[in-house]
Protein backbone atom coordinates (compact mmCIF):
# COMPACT_ATOMS: atom_id res chain seq x y z
CA UNK A 1 0.00 0.00 0.00
CA UNK A 2 1.65 3.01 -1.10
CA UNK A 3 2.14 6.69 1.34
CA UNK A 4 2.35 9.88 0.03
CA UNK A 5 4.39 12.93 1.16
CA UNK A 6 2.65 15.76 1.57
CA UNK A 7 5.01 18.36 1.02
CA UNK A 8 6.43 16.54 -2.86
CA UNK A 9 3.77 13.98 -2.95
CA UNK A 10 6.42 11.68 -3.37
CA UNK A 11 5.34 7.87 -3.51
CA UNK A 12 6.27 5.11 -1.39
CA UNK A 13 5.99 1.53 -0.35
CA UNK A 14 5.17 0.13 2.71
CA UNK A 15 8.02 -0.26 4.90
CA UNK A 16 10.21 2.13 3.18
CA UNK A 17 12.99 3.77 5.60
CA UNK A 18 11.85 7.54 4.02
CA UNK A 19 7.92 6.41 5.97
CA UNK A 20 9.59 5.99 9.55
CA UNK A 21 12.52 8.47 9.03
CA UNK A 22 10.94 11.74 7.02
CA UNK A 23 10.59 12.02 3.21
CA UNK A 24 13.98 12.97 1.41
CA UNK A 25 12.57 16.55 0.90
CA UNK A 26 12.36 16.73 4.95
CA UNK A 27 8.68 16.42 5.36
CA UNK A 28 7.38 13.74 7.80
CA UNK A 29 3.60 13.78 7.54
CA UNK A 30 2.30 10.77 4.86
CA UNK A 31 -1.14 9.74 4.13
CA UNK A 32 -1.66 6.39 3.44
CA UNK A 33 -4.36 5.40 0.71
CA UNK A 34 -5.35 2.02 -1.15
CA UNK A 35 -3.91 1.20 -4.24
CA UNK A 36 -7.59 1.48 -5.94
CA UNK A 37 -7.96 4.58 -5.14
CA UNK A 38 -4.67 5.43 -5.96
CA UNK A 39 -5.39 6.73 -9.99
CA UNK A 40 -8.58 9.08 -8.90
CA UNK A 41 -6.28 10.28 -5.76
CA UNK A 42 -3.96 11.66 -8.64
CA UNK A 43 -6.61 13.09 -10.27
CA UNK A 44 -8.35 14.91 -7.64
CA UNK A 45 -5.19 16.53 -6.70
CA UNK A 46 -4.06 18.00 -10.02
CA UNK A 47 -7.84 19.73 -10.37
CA UNK A 48 -7.03 21.92 -7.03
CA UNK A 49 -5.27 25.08 -7.72
CA UNK A 50 -2.58 26.67 -4.99
CA UNK A 51 -5.26 29.41 -4.55
CA UNK A 52 -8.12 26.57 -3.59
CA UNK A 53 -6.02 24.73 -1.34
CA UNK A 54 -5.18 27.66 0.59
CA UNK A 55 -8.42 28.81 0.80
CA UNK A 56 -9.53 25.12 1.79
CA UNK A 57 -6.15 25.22 4.64
CA UNK A 58 -7.25 28.60 6.15
CA UNK A 59 -10.89 27.40 6.11
CA UNK A 60 -10.26 24.36 8.29
CA UNK A 61 -7.52 26.07 10.16
CA UNK A 62 -10.13 28.63 11.53
CA UNK A 63 -12.59 25.67 12.03
CA UNK A 64 -10.59 23.72 14.54
CA UNK A 65 -8.39 27.13 15.78
CA UNK A 66 -5.42 25.18 15.70
CA UNK A 67 -1.61 24.67 13.87
CA UNK A 68 -0.88 21.80 11.10
CA UNK A 69 1.27 19.25 12.75
CA UNK A 70 5.13 19.69 12.23
CA UNK A 71 7.32 17.54 13.86
CA UNK A 72 6.47 13.66 13.99
CA UNK A 73 5.58 11.67 11.04
CA UNK A 74 2.25 11.00 11.23
CA UNK A 75 0.22 8.38 8.60
CA UNK A 76 -3.58 8.59 8.33
CA UNK A 77 -6.27 6.68 6.85
CA UNK A 78 -9.31 8.47 8.23
CA UNK A 79 -11.07 11.58 7.88
CA UNK A 80 -14.12 12.55 9.10
CA UNK A 81 -14.34 15.40 6.92
CA UNK A 82 -13.24 15.54 3.40
CA UNK A 83 -13.10 18.98 1.69
CA UNK A 84 -13.86 18.31 -2.23
CA UNK A 85 -13.21 22.39 -3.17
CA UNK A 86 -13.42 26.02 -1.11
CA UNK A 87 -16.73 25.77 0.25
CA UNK A 88 -17.85 21.62 -0.27
CA UNK A 89 -17.68 19.04 2.06
CA UNK A 90 -18.47 15.40 2.69
CA UNK A 91 -19.29 14.22 6.05
CA UNK A 92 -18.29 10.93 7.40
CA UNK A 93 -21.63 11.19 10.42
CA UNK A 94 -20.41 7.76 11.39
CA UNK A 95 -17.40 8.45 12.44
CA UNK A 96 -18.40 12.21 13.49
CA UNK A 97 -21.04 9.62 16.03
CA UNK A 98 -18.39 7.53 17.23
CA UNK A 99 -16.65 10.38 18.49
CA UNK A 100 -13.33 9.88 16.19
CA UNK A 101 -10.94 12.36 16.17
CA UNK A 102 -11.97 15.50 14.11
CA UNK A 103 -9.65 14.69 10.72
CA UNK A 104 -10.47 16.91 8.29
CA UNK A 105 -9.11 15.84 4.82
CA UNK A 106 -7.98 19.43 2.87
CA UNK A 107 -6.98 17.31 -0.04
CA UNK A 108 -5.18 13.93 -0.67
CA UNK A 109 -2.03 13.93 1.53
CA UNK A 110 -2.66 16.50 3.53
CA UNK A 111 -4.90 16.75 6.68
CA UNK A 112 -5.44 18.87 9.88
CA UNK A 113 -6.61 17.25 12.86
CA UNK A 114 -8.49 19.04 15.48
CA UNK A 115 -6.37 17.73 18.39
CA UNK A 116 -7.81 19.28 21.63
CA UNK A 117 -10.93 18.01 20.24
CA UNK A 118 -9.65 14.20 20.02
CA UNK A 119 -7.69 14.69 23.47
CA UNK A 120 -10.71 15.78 25.20
CA UNK A 121 -12.03 12.80 23.68
CA UNK A 122 -9.24 10.43 24.75
CA UNK A 123 -9.90 11.38 28.58
CA UNK A 124 -13.28 10.20 28.36
CA UNK B 1 -19.93 30.04 54.92
CA UNK B 2 -23.27 31.21 55.45
CA UNK B 3 -23.62 31.85 52.13
CA UNK B 4 -22.17 28.05 51.74
CA UNK B 5 -24.96 26.17 53.77
CA UNK B 6 -27.48 28.59 52.75
CA UNK B 7 -27.01 26.88 49.33
CA UNK B 8 -26.58 23.36 50.35
CA UNK B 9 -30.12 23.87 52.71
CA UNK B 10 -32.06 25.53 49.42
CA UNK B 11 -30.66 22.33 47.22
CA UNK B 12 -31.86 20.08 49.57
CA UNK B 13 -35.34 21.48 50.38
CA UNK B 14 -35.73 21.88 46.22
CA UNK B 15 -34.55 18.13 46.05
CA UNK B 16 -37.47 17.58 48.87
CA UNK B 17 -40.09 19.58 47.35
CA UNK B 18 -39.70 20.11 43.61
CA UNK B 19 -41.07 17.44 41.92
CA UNK B 20 -40.71 19.25 38.58
CA UNK B 21 -38.55 18.15 35.79
CA UNK B 22 -35.61 19.95 34.28
CA UNK B 23 -33.97 18.26 31.93
CA UNK B 24 -32.38 19.89 28.55
CA UNK B 25 -34.32 18.82 25.28
CA UNK B 26 -32.64 18.80 21.97
CA UNK B 27 -34.36 19.56 18.77
CA UNK B 28 -32.31 17.55 15.83
CA UNK B 29 -32.61 16.48 12.25
CA UNK B 30 -31.83 17.17 8.77
CA UNK B 31 -31.50 20.42 7.56
CA UNK B 32 -35.36 22.20 6.62
CA UNK B 33 -36.99 19.61 7.96
CA UNK B 34 -38.31 22.42 10.37
CA UNK B 35 -36.77 22.22 13.93
CA UNK B 36 -36.47 26.09 14.08
CA UNK B 37 -40.23 26.74 13.40
CA UNK B 38 -40.76 23.60 16.20
CA UNK B 39 -38.64 25.68 18.52
CA UNK B 40 -40.71 28.53 17.39
CA UNK B 41 -43.75 26.96 17.71
CA UNK B 42 -43.24 25.94 21.61
CA UNK B 43 -41.31 28.99 22.21
CA UNK B 44 -44.59 31.17 21.54
CA UNK B 45 -47.02 28.52 23.05
CA UNK B 46 -45.19 29.00 25.99
CA UNK B 47 -42.97 31.75 26.53
CA UNK B 48 -45.03 34.36 23.62
CA UNK B 49 -41.54 34.60 21.67
CA UNK B 50 -39.33 33.85 18.99
CA UNK B 51 -36.31 31.51 19.43
CA UNK B 52 -34.20 32.04 16.03
CA UNK B 53 -35.02 33.05 12.29
CA UNK B 54 -36.60 29.93 9.84
CA UNK B 55 -36.21 30.30 6.15
CA UNK B 56 -36.63 28.15 3.12
CA UNK B 57 -32.43 28.00 2.56
CA UNK B 58 -31.34 24.88 4.04
CA UNK B 59 -28.55 25.42 7.05
CA UNK B 60 -30.22 28.43 8.02
CA UNK B 61 -29.28 27.59 11.58
CA UNK B 62 -25.44 27.05 11.70
CA UNK B 63 -25.29 27.71 15.52
CA UNK B 64 -26.76 25.85 18.55
CA UNK B 65 -29.15 28.27 19.74
CA UNK B 66 -30.30 27.85 23.61
CA UNK B 67 -33.95 28.79 24.86
CA UNK B 68 -33.49 28.23 28.99
CA UNK B 69 -36.06 27.81 31.65
CA UNK B 70 -38.88 26.86 29.17
CA UNK B 71 -42.50 25.12 31.02
CA UNK B 72 -44.44 23.21 29.42
CA UNK B 73 -47.82 21.76 30.87
CA UNK B 74 -50.02 18.89 30.40
CA UNK B 75 -52.70 18.10 32.08
CA UNK B 76 -51.46 18.60 36.12
CA UNK B 77 -47.84 17.90 34.88
CA UNK B 78 -45.19 20.47 34.14
CA UNK B 79 -41.76 19.90 32.35
CA UNK B 80 -39.01 22.37 32.73
CA UNK B 81 -36.46 22.47 30.04
CA UNK B 82 -33.74 23.91 28.12
CA UNK B 83 -34.51 23.78 24.40
CA UNK B 84 -31.73 23.57 21.87
CA UNK B 85 -32.20 23.97 18.32
CA UNK B 86 -29.21 22.46 16.04
CA UNK B 87 -28.34 22.79 12.92
CA UNK B 88 -29.23 20.10 10.59
CA UNK B 89 -26.97 17.38 9.89
CA UNK B 90 -26.01 16.49 6.50
CA UNK B 91 -23.70 14.41 5.02
CA UNK B 92 -22.49 16.87 2.04
CA UNK B 93 -22.52 20.27 1.90
CA UNK B 94 -21.75 22.30 -0.98
CA UNK B 95 -21.78 26.30 -1.63
CA UNK B 96 -22.81 25.68 -4.96
CA UNK B 97 -26.45 24.52 -3.43
CA UNK B 98 -26.44 28.35 -1.88
CA UNK B 99 -25.64 30.02 -5.11
CA UNK B 100 -28.96 28.51 -6.54
CA UNK B 101 -31.06 30.53 -4.04
CA UNK B 102 -29.54 34.12 -4.86
CA UNK B 103 -26.37 34.13 -2.13
CA UNK B 104 -23.55 35.33 -3.74
CA UNK B 105 -19.98 32.88 -3.84
CA UNK B 106 -18.12 34.72 -0.96
CA UNK B 107 -20.84 34.15 1.69
CA UNK B 108 -22.16 30.95 -0.07
CA UNK B 109 -18.94 29.34 0.41
CA UNK B 110 -18.49 30.87 4.30
CA UNK B 111 -22.21 29.86 4.83
CA UNK B 112 -21.06 26.44 3.98
CA UNK B 113 -17.92 25.85 5.92
CA UNK B 114 -20.36 27.46 9.30
CA UNK B 115 -22.72 24.73 7.86
CA UNK B 116 -20.20 22.20 8.31
CA UNK B 117 -18.93 23.44 11.88
CA UNK B 118 -22.55 23.42 12.95
CA UNK B 119 -22.81 19.97 12.15
CA UNK B 120 -19.90 18.88 14.00
CA UNK B 121 -21.47 21.43 17.33
CA UNK B 122 -24.91 19.22 17.03
CA UNK B 123 -22.98 16.22 17.43
CA UNK B 124 -20.81 16.91 19.53
CA UNK B 125 -23.72 18.70 21.67
CA UNK B 126 -25.57 15.24 22.04
CA UNK B 127 -23.25 14.55 25.07
CA UNK B 128 -24.86 17.50 26.62
CA UNK B 129 -28.76 16.82 26.04
CA UNK B 130 -31.20 14.47 28.06
CA UNK B 131 -33.88 13.83 25.29
CA UNK B 132 -34.10 14.37 21.56
CA UNK B 133 -36.94 15.42 19.51
CA UNK B 134 -36.11 13.84 16.42
CA UNK B 135 -37.78 16.43 13.80
CA UNK B 136 -37.92 14.56 9.98
CA UNK B 137 -39.74 16.04 6.46
CA UNK B 138 -42.48 14.09 5.99
CA UNK B 139 -42.90 14.61 2.14
CA UNK B 140 -39.38 13.18 2.31
CA UNK B 141 -37.77 10.21 2.08
CA UNK B 142 -36.99 8.96 5.55
CA UNK B 143 -35.01 6.07 4.74
CA UNK B 144 -31.93 8.55 4.35
CA UNK B 145 -28.34 7.87 5.86
CA UNK B 146 -28.77 11.15 8.31
CA UNK B 147 -31.88 10.40 9.57
CA UNK B 148 -30.88 6.09 10.71
CA UNK B 149 -27.94 7.68 11.37
CA UNK B 150 -28.87 9.86 13.98
CA UNK B 151 -31.61 7.93 15.27
CA UNK B 152 -29.16 5.02 16.04
CA UNK B 153 -27.04 7.00 17.44
CA UNK B 154 -29.29 7.90 19.94
CA UNK B 155 -30.99 4.56 21.17
CA UNK B 156 -26.80 3.52 21.07
CA UNK B 157 -26.22 6.00 23.85
CA UNK B 158 -29.77 5.40 25.97
CA UNK B 159 -31.17 9.02 25.08
CA UNK B 160 -35.10 9.16 24.66
CA UNK B 161 -36.21 9.94 21.49
CA UNK B 162 -39.75 11.00 19.77
CA UNK B 163 -39.86 11.38 16.47
CA UNK B 164 -41.18 14.16 14.43
CA UNK B 165 -42.84 13.83 11.12
CA UNK B 166 -43.63 17.44 10.06
CA UNK B 167 -45.26 19.58 7.18
CA UNK B 168 -48.04 17.16 7.40
CA UNK B 169 -50.28 20.11 6.24
CA UNK B 170 -48.88 19.49 2.55
CA UNK B 171 -50.23 17.85 -0.11
CA UNK B 172 -47.42 15.44 -0.30
CA UNK B 173 -46.95 14.48 3.50
CA UNK B 174 -46.40 10.89 3.91
CA UNK B 175 -46.75 10.27 7.57
CA UNK B 176 -47.09 6.55 7.51
CA UNK B 177 -43.85 6.02 5.83
CA UNK B 178 -42.47 7.52 8.38
CA UNK B 179 -44.06 5.61 10.86
CA UNK B 180 -42.99 2.78 8.89
CA UNK B 181 -39.75 3.62 8.99
CA UNK B 182 -39.68 4.11 12.40
CA UNK B 183 -41.78 1.44 13.63
CA UNK B 184 -40.27 1.10 17.24
CA UNK B 185 -40.74 5.17 18.03
CA UNK B 186 -43.02 6.99 19.01
CA UNK B 187 -43.51 8.89 15.73
CA UNK B 188 -46.27 12.06 15.78
CA UNK B 189 -47.45 14.13 12.75
CA UNK B 190 -47.29 17.52 13.41
CA UNK B 191 -47.10 21.02 11.15
CA UNK B 192 -44.96 23.33 13.35
CA UNK B 193 -45.76 26.30 10.89
CA UNK B 194 -49.40 25.63 10.56
CA UNK B 195 -49.74 24.26 14.50
CA UNK B 196 -51.28 21.27 13.32
CA UNK B 197 -51.40 17.98 16.36
CA UNK B 198 -48.96 20.58 18.47
CA UNK B 199 -51.41 19.49 21.44
CA UNK B 200 -50.72 15.88 20.85
CA UNK B 201 -47.21 16.61 20.35
CA UNK B 202 -46.97 18.13 23.98
CA UNK B 203 -48.82 14.94 25.21
CA UNK B 204 -46.55 12.73 23.75
CA UNK B 205 -43.09 14.62 24.61
CA UNK B 206 -43.91 13.70 28.39
CA UNK B 207 -44.84 10.31 27.59
CA UNK B 208 -41.21 9.98 26.05
CA UNK B 209 -39.23 12.13 28.61
CA UNK B 210 -40.15 10.59 31.71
Amino acid sequence: MPHQCVRCNTFYEDGAEEILKGCKCGAKLFFYIRKDRLKKVKEETVNLTEKEKKEIEKDVIGMVGGDMPKEKPIVLDLESIKIRKPGQYDLDLVKLFKGEPLIFKLEEGKYVIDIPESFKKLKK
Amino acid sequence: MLNALQMFLNKFINNIFNKKKHIKLGLYGPPNAGKTTLANRICQDWLGEDMGVASNVPHETREIQIKEQVNIKSGNKEISFNLVDTPGIATRIDYEDFLKVGIKEKEAKKRAKDATKGVIDSIKWLDEVDSVVVVLDSTKDPYSQVNITIIGNLVARDIPVLVVGNKVDLKRAKLKKVKAAFPQYEVIGISAKKGNNIDDFYETLFKVVK
